[in-house]
């Protein structure tokens, strides 16, 4: 066997057989929505075994803008509950692999032109069988996806469950890494530059990351501000910007009222709670400050 | 022709206390008061016994447009501060559509708990909770009260007495701080053990949301009231680990009727009554605790013999 070269990725598309370490909860959603969406895209039926995330990963593709509503019904997009999960993964590696098998089968038999497969998989096969299970399930998924042409399959591992030398040895074994790039990750918050003088908060804004949030901010509008061809309008998604507490949000206020007239600070996708809290904090009053809430 | 004059500085909160030997002196010298306010167009707002409201109706009759300011609660009056913060939501409200207004309050001796002092942290709050507003406060007192404190703390807090009808210069008066250095808020009454109890520090807030928002969920409050308090919540306790030595404790009483959080740290108060005055849109600090108080039902914060401590009651 050749040595594994891991090749970190952002195309969905190129994928059979990937692997994601997510940095943080928020990490991982985006990283499965994104998952999710290219394949419904693509016109390939897609199944997530989820165990209690769906509600996670739906929430996600919301505030993305992917419509699964019609997928859904449509059984382009399959979600297997998480006690049809966890009761697959506690079965032996051949009836997995039947499992894998049989929707492989199943898509084809039913006239679409590929499948994507994601899901909560480790945490429930490091339960029920540790670390070898993993790796045998691992040879198992290498032995089925690895360069077939319609079937792919995105594995991840968490930190949160697999200590430092376990995401190694996991990361060995897939050829393929997904990896998305943050401005900013500290597991409580996440940032992404979402476009030109846009940037996309996930996750929570409190005394913890305030600082260090409020120095990242003047640093993307500062770069935006310098550039003659970059809008004039900074545009931070919160979409998926959970909380945000009362010094967070004085702090966007200022940071708008700070602005050369020239420009605005637009927020956009924001959730009721933290225009809740914005409206609180004096942002009806702030000329330079545009709240867009999220559809209802 | 009306001549106007652009400089006067916005009116401010004029508070003025006043003593009485009977009933009959409190009325002489309260009626013409609320006359006095009448006559300049002003609308009245009041905190009265039955009796002397009785007295009051009698007199001006049904009074339309008359504010009945919140009563203390419970029969030791319970946080003076709590009742000042609710009043200042009052009469903010009706400052900012009515302008001006008088407003006359009365000691009530059911409310003064074991020693009277409830009278002394309430009016200390006013002072700090209406400081912005362009309210005439006069407030009575009986010159024999059962507990002296109602006294010496009514004589401390108000900047001006009334003598023979006219407001006069009191020496004796306090700021606030002063007052409440010498008689802190008092400690509430105690609770039994808790339902949870989780130490803190600033990187654990979002565990501290997540504890609360889910227990809040499981008896039955709405979202959006579970989402503010447990933004009260997330408050209170970011100023505990921001002002105190780094870790703090709170513990969490569940009803659905109203939950009670405490929140307590090791650090000292650098101002006695946080969260009073209403803050300036210009000043990044001080709006947390501000913006908790108008989301919970009560917030007391009082010096303990180990640090500060602040609890805060929320009804669904």
């Amino acid at each position: 066997m050749g040595l594994a070269v891991t090749r970190a990725i952002e195309d969905l598309s190129l994928v059979d057989h990937a692997c994601v370490i997510p940095d943080s909860d928020e990490h991982l959603w985006e990283v499965t929505a994104a998952w999710v969406a290219n394949g419904l895209d693509a016109g390939d039926r897609v199944v997530y075994f989820e165990d209690d995330t769906a509600d996670l990963v739906l929430r996600r593709l919301n505030e993305d803008h992917t419509c699964v509503r019609h997928a859904l019904e449509e059984g382009q997009l399959v979600i297997v509950p998480t006690e049809a999960t966890r009761a697959a993964l506690a079965g032996s590696i051949e009836s997995i692999g039947d499992i894998l098998v049989g929707q492989i089968d199943e898509t084809a038999a039913d006239g679409w032109p590929g499948l994507r497969l994601a899901g909560e998989s480790g945490p429930g096969l490091m339960r029920d069988g540790g670390l070898e299970k993993i790796v045998a399930f691992e040879q198992l998924a290498e032995r089925l996806f690895r360069g077939h042409p319609t079937a792919s399959l995105l594995c991840r591992y968490d930190r949160r469950y697999f200590g430092d030398s376990a995401v190694e040895a996991m990361r060995r074994v897939h050829e393929i890494e997904l990896v998305s790039p943050a401005v900013y990750d500290d597991t409580l918050l996440r940032i992404t530059h979402s476009g030109p003088a846009a940037v996309r908060l996930a996750g929570e804004v409190d005394h913890s990351n305030r600082l260090q949030i409020r120095r990242m901010l003047d640093a993307t509008l500062d770069a935006a501000l310098r550039s003659h061809s970059a809008p004039t309008d900074i545009t931070l998604d919160l979409a998926s910007l959970r909380f945000i507490d009362v010094a967070g949000a004085v702090g966007l206020v200022h940071a708008a009222e700070e602005f050369p007239s020239t420009h605005r600070l637009v927020l956009t996708g924001v959730r009721p709670r933290v225009v809740r809290v914005l409206d609180r904090c004096g942002a009806p009053f702030a000329d330079q400050l545009v709240v867009v809430a999220a559809d209802a | 022709m009306e001549i106007k004059n652009t400089r006067t500085p916005p009116p401010r909160l004029a508070h003025v206390g006043g003593f009485h030997s009977s009933d009959h002196d409190l009325l002489q010298q309260l009626l013409p008061l609320v006359t006095s306010g009448l006559e300049h167009g002003r609308p009245v707002a009041a905190a009265l016994r039955p009796a002397t409201m009785e007295a009051v109706y009698d007199t001006f009759g049904s009074l339309p447009g008359l504010l009945l300011l919140a009563p203390p609660e419970g029969n030791d009056g319970g946080s003076g501060q709590t009742l000042a913060a609710r009043r200042a939501r009052q009469l903010r409200e009706l400052t900012l559509t009515a302008g001006p207004v008088t407003v006359v309050t009365e000691h009530w001796n059911r409310f003064d708990g074991l020693d009277g002092s409830f009278w002394t942290e309430l009016d200390a709050a006013m002072n700090i909770a209406l400081s912005d507003l362009p309210v005439h406060l006069t407030c009575f007192f009986p010159e024999m009260p059962l507990h002296l404190e109602v006294v010496d703390g009514a004589r401390r807090n108000h900047p001006q007495l009334l003598h023979r009808g006219e407001p006069r210069h009191n020496p004796d008066y306090r700021a606030p701080r002063e007052v409440l250095a010498d008689r802190p808020a008092p400690a509430p009454v105690l609770l039994g053990a808790p339902d949870t109890r989780m130490v803190f520090g600033a990187w654990q807030l979002n565990d501290v949301r997540t504890t609360v928002e889910r227990a809040l969920l499981a008896h039955g409050y709405g979202r959006d009231r579970a989402e503010d308090v447990v933004l009260a919540v997330n408050e209170v306790a970011t100023n505990a680990v921001e002002h105190g030595t780094g870790e703090a404790l709170i513990s969490v009483w569940e009803a659905a009727d109203g939950f009670v959080f405490e929140v307590q740290d090791a650090g000292s108060l650098r101002d006695p009554l946080p969260g009073l005055r209403a803050p300036h849109p210009s000043e990044a600090r001080g709006r947390g605790v501000w913006i908790a108080r108008q989301l919970c039902d009560s917030l007391h914060v009082w010096p303990g013999r180990t640090g500060t401590h602040v609890r805060m009651r929320a009804t669904p």
